[in-house]
């Protein structure tokens, strides 16, 4: 469950506030929420307000849950250090133990199947590389809830398909908030829908009746 | 207590802020330090040895005016003068410089919800206070090796001066770190103005040495009274007649109640820049 209360966030731009909620409280019960909206109306700044890595200019966020870093985020990572380097750097900030530090390497390790270059600089990775290893550690966490912000396609074909159905288990055991502008995907993806419009946040119960929505603003 | 989806209890939101503090800015310590070791092949070597050498090549360009000029009649050992003081300087002006530059370099890293922007300079703060005592090792060592007299007339206060000129580096850099997220000319004014400290700290010379006149002036800047207060408990021959505690005090606590009040204030929008 997520609370707004009396929320009210605006960007400072050059021609004066720009409004991406103006005073919405409203409450969300758990489930995978998937967030629409056309370019622009603040999405992702959603997302991120209700993971808590952002923060309204007024009003209040609140939640009993856990949530994650927003889903196959690389940007924490050092170029120098090796990819088990930066692992085991993100298990230290979560504070794991020893073993289940240990436990998430080998997870990641045989998830993102880089072979030898796990053990090297991750500025030799591709960016496709780089988007398997973050992908990884994201899923070898456990959150109440994962952010996701349209990050589901990484690397090659193969690698989709086995990034999907892993995504899919994982969402088995813990909720999701995704931003996407793939009908399908949120369709496969979530039960209700969350639509950002001119400053106003819609629930839907049902994500079909979110896209109905969203596909109406569209053509206007 | 409250359980995840799976049912498990939850370790995560239920850890005590004061672990989640300590466990980060163990992690954010250890990836600086990884950072430096990993720069390349000799990465190990000069993450210690730079800043050994910067310091040392200082201390020998001094001592060797020192040993050369007719006119100063010097009393005390000039190497362990400018050693004493300078790594204190060094650590200042590295705390201070770690710190402009840590929420822009560790922007990403505020995608964790763990990680506040002040533990960013703790981390780098906590690099720095390491890789000095590995310097000051360094030289008590090679003072000993060729027979120096390395031992402190006071040992204690020498301690309590270095930790003391440490709180001050963190309020200092705690103020210049939030001011630059908002003004990036600050950070590029303190580059500049810590070079010309260097000049005016009294790291090269005791204040006694100078006429009146300029002393009252320098007197106005506080690391000459660090720098006094070192010297003065290190050297037997020198002493602290010039250090006003009161005014390193001051200098102490102003800043660190300022830096605290704007970080409380800012911190939500440090995050969201």
């Amino acid at each position: 469950m997520i609370e707004l209360k009396n929320v009210t966030k605006y960007f400072r731009t050059n021609q004066g506030k720009r409004y991406i909620l103006q005073n919405v409280s409203l409450t969300l019960p758990d489930g995978n929420i998937g967030i629409l909206g056309r370019n622009g109306t603040g999405k992702s700044t959603l997302m991120r307000m209700l993971g808590r890595i952002d923060f309204p200019n007024e009003g209040k966020i609140t939640s009993p849950n856990s949530f994650s870093w927003p889903l196959g985020l690389g940007g924490g990572f050092v170029g120098n250090m090796t990819g088990k380097a930066n692992v085991k750097f993100v298990c230290g900030l979560y504070g794991k133990s020893y073993e289940e530090t240990k436990e998430i390497i080998t997870l990641v390790q045989d998830f993102a199947e880089l072979g030898n270059y796990f053990e090297m600089p991750i500025k030799t990775y591709s960016s496709g590389m780089k988007g398997r290893l973050s992908f990884g550690l994201s899923l070898s966490f456990d959150f109440d809830y994962m952010l996701i912000d349209e990050t589901l396609s990484v690397g090659d074909a193969r690698f989709k398909v086995k990034a999907k159905e892993a995504l899919l288990k994982k969402i088995e055991n813990c909720h999701i908030l995704l931003v996407s502008h793939d009908m399908n995907t949120l369709r496969e993806l979530c039960q209700s829908g969350l639509l950002v419009h001119e400053g106003e946040l819609e629930y839907y119960e049902n994500i079909d009746d979110a896209i109905e929505r969203y596909k109406e603003i569209n053509k206007s | 207590m409250p359980k995840n989806l799976q049912g498990k209890v939850i370790n995560l939101v239920l850890r005590k802020s004061s672990k989640i503090f300590l466990s980060v800015i163990k992690a954010l310590f250890l990836r600086e330090l990884n950072t430096r070791i990993s720069i390349g092949k000799s990465g190990l070597f000069w993450t210690f040895f730079e800043p050994f050498f910067q310091i040392f090549i200082f201390i020998s360009i001094r001592v060797a005016i020192v040993s050369n000029g007719s006119n100063s009649v010097t009393t005390f050992d000039y190497a362990i003068f400018m050693a004493s003081g300078f790594i204190a300087f060094n650590m200042f002006k590295n705390i201070l410089s770690g710190a402009t530059g840590a929420f822009a370099a560790n922007k990403a890293l505020f995608n964790y919800k763990q990680v506040k922007p002040i533990d960013t300079i703790f981390g780098r703060l906590l690099l720095e206070v390491f890789l000095s005592s590995i310097i000051v090792l360094l030289f008590l060592f090679i003072g000993f090796l060729f027979g120096y007299n390395v031992e402190p007339q006071n040992i204690v206060m020498v301690f309590f001066a270095y930790v003391w000129i440490l709180v001050f580096s963190f309020s200092i850099g705690l103020i210049v770190a939030i001011g630059n997220i908002f003004f990036v000319s600050i950070g590029k004014f303190v580059g500049m103005f810590s070079f010309a400290l260097l000049i005016f700290s009294a790291v090269f010379f005791p204040i006694n040495n100078i006429p009146p006149a300029v002393q009252e002036i320098l007197l106005y800047n506080p690391l000459v009274h660090f720098m006094e207060m070192i010297h003065g408990y290190y050297i037997y021959e020198l002493d602290d007649r010039f250090v006003d505690y009161q005014y390193m005090l001051y200098w102490t606590i102003t800043p660190l109640f300022i830096g605290t009040w704007l970080y409380i204030k800012l911190e939500k929008r440090i995050i969201s820049q």
